[in-house]
């Protein structure tokens, strides 16, 4: 395929263009992809970290409430058990002690393993020991003093255990008498003298004041010291309502939640934001870059369309001056040609110049002597007898005149039968340099190779120096369709270079023979070969060994394309110092004429 | 009677030429004739002939290397050159190898071709001839107190000319006709070498009517024309001793100027040897459009040379006359 600046450039660069155009989009979308990645992963720690946060704050007001209700708690014991104990408590817990809760104790529990419950016997055996402490003496007016003095407060309850673990007092009577024994806090505060405390929701709770519902309770059991001593006597169980701090509590938590919900919406909006920025930005930017990789290829297509019209500007140029060339080297050819021939008929004509004009000249020298001989034959034809009476005197005064009449005749036709040998070397000339240039008919013709080649080497002969020796030797060809004047003009330059290649005295052999479906044409020199150096350059272009100004380089060159466009082949096969052979080859049966440049 | 004829040879490789040119000169001379050089040298050595006619383009051997041959072998013979087209290096030739008295082109005029034939027939019977000495680079240069006059434009061929003649001979150069004029008339020029064209004259015609009438001034074209009837003219009407195209090499130059310089001292030791050397007419008026062409040259190289004396053009046109005779 033809090379085609402008279309290749648009192709390749279009196609290099939308390449890079891609490879800036993917890039771009990888980009933004990262960037949400980010911000995704931003958004949710800064979730997770707003979640510890509310978590730990709920966790710690939790446990701070907590502590504040225990303390709370144990103070409240202790000014309980200032207040109650020695007067009130002591000799009633004094009192429940001497009632037996071993047998009790005694009955076996239920259970495998780790839980245990307490069976339905035992705990009716342990109501029963509830039932004989509120028998006790002084019971109600115990359980009076501690509901006038719990009443209005945040306590709801109040046990007291003795150091066994049986429930001596509760506000809430139904619980007097259970044994507390195993219960952690129980045993925290009576065994260690450590306070417990422990944050329960209970949905139904009987409080001083009747039933109430739903409600957070703090139960701490609190070690009951003897008054000015570290002895622990007994435990306390006290139940604080701590459901509105609660409330409070989980009101700051849901509002903190409610923020940290807020912020984060506002996080992800702003990530949305953030991300459409970045999207318009990428956008924008790609933009920008396909405008000016339009401007760069406007730009380019601009300077490539404009190289095109001079390149094909030189290129015509080029092609206007090659032809220009063309035509000189046949010009120069035809020229060194036409001062051959003309030599050539220099010859014949000189001869016959001189002899057409010595014949005149001796006629000339006849016309007295023939009008003499003319008168004479006059008078004899007259005369009857053999004598005649002639008058010297006047014949005697021209006699030098007369002299002339005795030229050699046979002389003169000698000389006239050259003229005529002249005239005949002068046509055979001029029917040659018809055949030769073949104006008179068309260009394409069944031509008989042979006879072109005869015409050549007659012509050629009057061109190259007498020193060499132009030998033809034709074998059977048959008629071939050609051109034949080029064809002409090429083996005139085969023979001509021939003859340069030798220096002297030598031989150029024409040779022709069918090879198959081919006519092959010789042309053999003993000439001094072509050197190895400008072998592979002789078909070449204006390439030429001779000086700057003798040789255009175009012989060979215009050789080649003329035997081309008739589909044959030129070679050369040569010996330094042992002659060249050009060798043709044309096919006999021939295709169509590649029309000649 | 017939021993009293010139003898003359014809050589042409194409017989009815040699056939054309006995009829035409079979009455006055003994004409024989050769299709081949080597016919004609074996011929000139069995006979003494005055004249050599040969035909330039024949096989084997040319005519410049026929008459080189002949000049070799027979010395008093006169040589002229036949020719149907004009090679320049044949005409070079011809001059420096052969020293052809005359190049006749064909067709030749049949009223002037015996005329030529006789001319030369007659100075090979009465001039003596020449010697046949080769000259060699080795040998020195004789210059007998002559002066070398070099007209060209360009002064480096004076130089060249000064470096390969050294002490031996005086060289004068100009770039003018005018000048060329006045050295020839002041001092004793052995030998001209000129070019065929100085500034815009043609300086050939100088070199021509010299030769008509000072015949013993030896002239050397040292030159890059290469016009072939230019160079023809030089040799009928100008009898130049050598015809060298430039560039030229020193050694060549040199072995020129000193064969040209014993040319020289031999034509004046012996006056009679220069009839060998008579040269055709110059078409008519040739020196009066010569004598022109140099004054306006002269005037405009006055304008631009203030300093030349005045009186000059006075000067230059009795110098003229006297030169040539006028």
């Amino acid at each position: 395929m033809r090379f085609r600046l402008v279309r290749h450039f648009t192709l390749a660069s279009l196609g290099m263009f939308c390449l890079v155009a891609l490879t800036l989009i993917y890039f771009e979308q990888q980009q933004a992809a990262i960037l949400r990645q980010v911000q995704d992963q931003q958004g949710s720690f800064f979730n997770d970290v707003q979640q510890t946060f509310a978590k730990r704050q709920d966790e710690s007001a939790r446990r701070d409430l907590l502590a504040i209700h225990e303390s709370g708690n144990v103070n409240l014991a202790r000014l309980f058990a200032n207040a109650l104990w020695t007067k009130d408590f002591a000799p009633f817990v004094a009192q429940a002690r001497t009632i037996d809760a071993e047998q009790c104790r005694n009955l076996p529990d239920v259970g495998n393993g780790g839980s245990m419950s307490t069976t339905a016997p035992k705990k009716a055996c342990f109501a029963k020991i509830g039932q004989r402490i509120m028998a006790l003496p002084g019971f109600r007016e115990l359980d009076a003093k501690v509901y006038e003095s719990m009443r209005k407060s945040t306590v709801f309850k109040i046990k007291v255990f003795d150091l066994r673990g049986i429930t001596v007092y509760s506000s809430e009577h139904a619980q007097i008498g259970e044994d507390k024994s195993s219960n952690a806090g129980w045993r925290s505060a009576a065994l260690d003298g450590t306070p417990k405390s422990e944050l329960t929701h209970r949905d139904t709770f009987s409080a001083f004041e009747g039933k109430v519902e739903n409600r957070d309770l703090i139960s701490s059991y609190l070690p009951v010291l003897e008054p000015g001593s570290s002895r622990v006597v007994g435990v306390f169980e006290v139940y604080s309502d701590v459901t509105p701090f609660l409330n409070r509590i989980e009101q700051t938590s849901s509002e903190i939640q409610l923020a940290a919900e807020v912020n984060q919406r506002k996080v992800a909006e702003a990530a949305l934001e953030n991300q459409a920025k970045v999207d318009a930005t990428s956008d924008r930017k790609l933009g920008a870059v396909a405008l000016l990789l339009a401007l760069l290829f406007a730009g380019l297509l601009l300077i490539v369309r404009r190289a095109e019209k001079i390149i094909g500007r030189q290129e015509k140029e080029r092609e206007h001056s090659h032809q220009q060339l063309a035509q000189s080297e046949k010009m120069a050819s035809l020229g060194q040609m036409v001062a051959g021939v003309a030599h050539q008929l220099n010859t014949p004509l000189a001869f016959s110049q001189n002899n057409v004009l010595m014949v005149r000249e001796a006629l000339g020298g006849m016309d007295l002597p023939m009008k003499v001989a003319a008168r004479m034959s006059m008078i004899l034809k007259d005369v009857e007898g053999d004598k005649v009476t002639l008058k010297v005197s006047q014949l005697k005064a021209n006699l030098d005149k007369l002299e002339g009449g005795a030229v050699d005749i046979a002389m003169l036709q000698e000389m006239l039968g050259d003229v005529l040998d002249g005239i005949g070397q002068m046509s055979e000339m001029v029917v040659n340099l018809r055949d030769f240039t073949r104006l008179d008919r068309a260009a394409v013709a069944h031509a008989d190779l042979n006879k072109s080649l005869h015409t050549v080497a007659y012509i050629a002969k009057s061109v190259i120096p007498k020193s060499i020796e132009l030998v033809e030797e034709y074998g059977d060809l048959p008629a071939i369709e050609c051109n034949p004047s080029q064809l002409n003009q090429v083996f005139l330059n085969l023979i001509n270079n021939a003859a340069q290649a030798i220096n002297g005295a030598g031989r150029i052999t024409v040779r022709t023979m069918t090879a198959g479906s081919k006519a092959r044409i010789e042309v053999e020199d003993t000439g001094r070969g072509i050197p190895e150096d400008a072998l592979p350059h002789i078909f070449e272009l204006y390439f030429t060994t001779k000086p700057a100004g003798e040789g255009t380089g175009l012989g060979l060159a215009i050789a080649k394309d003329i035997v081309a466009q008739h589909g044959g082949e030129i070679k050369v096969t040569t010996r330094a110092g042992g002659g060249t052979t050009f060798i043709v080859t044309l096919p006999v049966a021939q295709q169509p004429l590649v029309k000649a440049a | 009677m017939a021993s009293n004829k010139s003898k003359i040879l014809c050589v042409d490789d194409e017989p009815n030429i040699v056939r054309s040119l006995q009829w035409l000169l079979q009455r006055e001379f003994e004409v024989h004739t050769a299709s081949s050089g080597q016919d004609a040298l074996a011929l000139v050595n069995q006979h003494d002939f005055d004249v050599v006619i040969s035909d330039q383009r024949m096989p084997v051997m040319t005519g410049v290397e026929v008459l080189r041959e002949v000049k070799r072998l027979s010395p008093r013979t006169m040589r002229i050159l036949l020719t149907g087209y004009s090679d320049m290096q044949a005409i070079v030739k011809s001059v420096n190898d052969s020293e052809v008295f005359r190049f006749i082109n064909k067709p030749w005029n049949i009223g002037e071709l015996p005329k030529v034939v006789a001319q030369a027939a007659e100075i090979a019977r009465s001039r003596p001839a020449e010697s046949g000495e080769e000259v060699t680079e080795e040998m020195p240069i004789v210059a007998n107190g002559g002066c070398i006059l070099v007209i060209d434009d360009d002064p480096a061929m004076a130089q060249a000319v000064s470096e390969v003649v050294g002490e031996a001979a005086k060289v004068s150069y100009t770039q003018n006709l005018a000048d060329a004029v006045d050295i020839l008339n002041k001092e004793s020029v052995s030998v001209i070498v000129a070019e065929t064209r100085v500034g815009s004259i043609d300086a050939t015609r100088l070199v021509r009517l010299m030769k008509s009438r000072h015949p013993q001034i030896v002239t050397v074209m040292l030159t890059d024309d290469g016009d072939a009837d230019t160079v023809t003219a030089l040799i009928n009407q100008g009898q130049i001793y050598r015809f060298v195209p430039k560039p030229v090499r020193a050694g060549y130059l040199k072995l020129v100027i000193n064969s040209a310089l014993r040319k020289h001292s031999s034509l004046s030791l012996e006056p009679g040897l220069s009839g060998r050397h008579t040269v055709e007419a110059t078409a008519p008026g040739t020196l009066d459009s010569l004598m022109i062409d140099v004054q306006h040259a002269a005037m405009q190289y006055e304008a631009r040379n203030q300093a030349r004396r005045t009186g000059f053009m006075a000067a230059f046109g009795a110098g003229f006359r006297r030169l040539f005779g006028v």
